[in-house]
């Protein structure tokens, strides 16, 4: 079944008809092949046999590559989702206050949103009120604040503060920076809920805040 | 030339081009014992200096130099490599290599040095501008597009800055060296033949694509080609090669097609898994296979670095960032001067704001490949014969 599913994708290609191979693919589907394997099981058999055609000489290399044009025009239906699903999981990230270092707030927002996290990037020197008007206006549940210098992870405790006078004490504070990392007492201090470490621990921490803190299915 | 210039400062000379550093040095003192003015002497003495990691007596013999002569090139590569190697002295090291930009203004290495020395001060707008200057001079510029993908990701994450790290990694001749390992074929100084010459056996025709393909005339590689797999159509190796060659013209899906053929008659065809591979990772949506793919070359040519680094590449992809810092590492342990696996680790380091290592892998990568290059004999050898 799969090997006539395959062949009749490849036979799509070279008579150049994309509507054929998507609906090839969309009936292999119907079928309850999963996306994530799609690739594997149809597509990949199908490119082999025109790579196969080409090398025995079946089609020539304009027809190879009008076929190509063709499996490029389907790719979209076979492979997997380039950026990962939607979380629904809203989060603010923001520099402190008079705190103007950008880059590992970048990079950890950029990893979050490729993760499938709603980001709010509130950019640097972002004051304490700020973070929680936010918080009001998109129902964000987290925030992380970044803080690479003393005086200002310092100040983050500001932003706890903040939240618990207007009585948010169910957002969830996440900080990061070199101070942080370099003494984890400190976040505790400011209370926050954790330390975020780079991007990779980034989502790590999201996640797990996901799934046990707002009780989301983060993975 | 050398003959013209002190015995004891050739005798210098030479011994340095052996890598005899300590003899070098000694010949070295000797030549400024004779003329204590000569530049190359102490740009020479510079040099020296700097591959003993002495960097205070690197920065002062080119000083010296620059001092006597302020057109002394090699004297400024010297002195601006001494300052980031040092660390600290960002200020200067940006008025030195601005110098030899202006001193050669057609010096590449210069801009990208320069844009480096920027990039160190925080000066982002001032780096990324040296970096397209040099891309300019020359659009091959591998360690140049490596900077500007650092610099998209400090202010937009990994997933921006990938494409251009592997646009990178095609402009640096190791993506293909490694291709080339994988089928058995090194440059052996002769030139390929003329496919017009080549014996009408399929082992002849393909040993000569190779070499036409190796010598980057792949219209006449893929003729050759055809005439192979005209006699046996299932030949793995043919098609492997045929990936290989359409990857080459940016053809992706005529590449995957090939590879994938070469693969379904012999799952052991290196060349196509390679081809395979890196079709895979130009699909945003196929990291996840272009990881498999790339582990299992990295496994199968475990002493070779660029699989690892391809590994990595995509390990950043799926955004396991502290994988890729370790197949990085491991590409780096096997080859120190992989500019690419430099370059890679610094990104990898980056996503977990360790900047300063970060800023020291790319500095190696600086001082391992302006030693590939050998800029500074080149600068040596020019300047030496312009007085």
């Amino acid at each position: 079944m799969a090997d006539d599913a395959a062949s009749r994708l490849y036979q799509a290609f070279v008579s150049q008809d994309p509507a054929a191979a998507i609906s090839v693919i969309e009936e292999v589907r119907a079928g309850g092949v999963d996306q994530g394997v799609l690739f594997d099981s149809l597509f990949a058999p199908a490119m082999a046999m025109l790579g196969g055609a080409w090398a025995g000489g079946v089609i020539d290399e304009y027809a190879f590559t009008q076929a190509a044009v063709v499996a490029e025009q389907v790719t979209s239906f076979v492979t997997p989702p380039a950026t990962a699903t939607d979380t629904g999981i809203t989060i603010l990230i923001g520099a402190m206050h008079r705190d103007h270092h950008a880059i590992d707030k970048n990079i950890v927002a950029a990893a979050l949103k490729e993760a499938g996290h709603r980001i709010i990037d509130l950019g640097v020197d972002v004051r304490p009120a700020d973070f929680l008007d936010r918080a009001e206006e998109t129902g964000a549940r987290i925030a992380i604040v970044s803080a690479q210098m003393m005086s200002t992870a310092r100040a983050v405790g500001r932003v706890r503060e903040m939240f618990a006078a207007s009585g948010r004490d169910d957002l969830i504070l996440l900080v990061s920076g070199g101070p942080f990392a370099a003494d984890p007492a400190l976040a505790r201090e400011i209370g926050a809920n954790g330390v975020i470490k780079g991007a990779e621990s980034a989502i790590r921490l999201v996640d797990r805040v996901a799934r046990e803190r707002l009780g989301t299915g983060g993975d | 030339m050398a003959e013209e210039r002190t015995g004891q400062l050739a005798f210098a000379e030479d011994l340095a081009r052996q890598g005899q550093v300590a003899p070098a040095v000694e010949a070295c003192y000797h030549a400024l014992r004779v003329d204590a003015d000569d530049p190359l002497a102490h740009c020479l003495l510079a040099e020296l200096m700097l591959s003993g990691d002495f960097y205070d007596e690197a920065i002062h013999a080119a000083s010296r130099a620059i001092e006597i002569d302020p057109g002394c090139a090699p004297a400024y590569l010297a002195l601006g490599l001494a300052y980031d190697r040092r660390g600290g002295m960002w200020d200067q090291s940006i008025l030195v290599w601005h110098e030899l930009a202006e001193v050669v203004p057609d010096l590449v290495t210069a801009h990208v040095q320069l844009g480096e020395a920027f990039g160190a001060a925080a000066f982002e707008e001032d780096a990324i501008a040296a970096w397209r200057r040099a891309l300019e001079l020359d659009p091959g510029e591998a360690r140049a597009m490596y900077n500007l993908a650092v610099a998209a990701l400090k202010r937009e994450g990994v997933a921006t800055a990938l494409p251009g790290f592997r646009k990178a990694g095609e402009l640096d001749p190791t993506q293909d060296d490694l291709f080339f390992a994988l089928a058995g074929v090194y440059d052996d100084g002769e030139p390929a033949p003329d496919p017009a010459d080549v014996p009408a056996d399929r082992a002849s025709r393909l040993a000569a694509a190779y070499a036409l393909a190796f010598e980057e005339d792949f219209f006449s590689a893929a003729d050759l080609l055809r005439l192979v797999l005209d006699e046996g159509a299932d030949d793995a190796e043919a098609l492997g090669l045929a990936a290989y060659l359409y990857l080459k013209q940016e053809a992706v899906n005529e590449a995957m097609a090939c590879a994938l053929r070469s693969l379904t008659i012999s799952a052991r065809t290196p060349t196509a898994v390679y081809c395979l591979g890196v079709a895979f990772s130009k699909r945003p949506g196929l990291a996840r296979h272009a990881a498999r793919v790339f582990s299992a070359l990295a496994k199968a040519v475990s002493d070779h670095p660029i699989p690892h680094v391809l590994y990595a590449e995509s390990l950043l992809a799926l955004q396991r960032y502290s994988a890729a810092q370790q197949s990085y590492r491991t590409a780096i342990a096997l080859d120190p001067a992989c500019v690419r696996a430099r370059f890679g680790l610094a990104a990898a380091l980056l996503t977990e704001g360790r900047h300063a290592e970060a800023d020291w892998e790319i500095r190696r990568a600086a001082y391992h490949d302006t030693r590939r290059q050998g800029l500074f004999w080149a600068l040596y050898d020019e300047y030496a014969e312009g007085r």
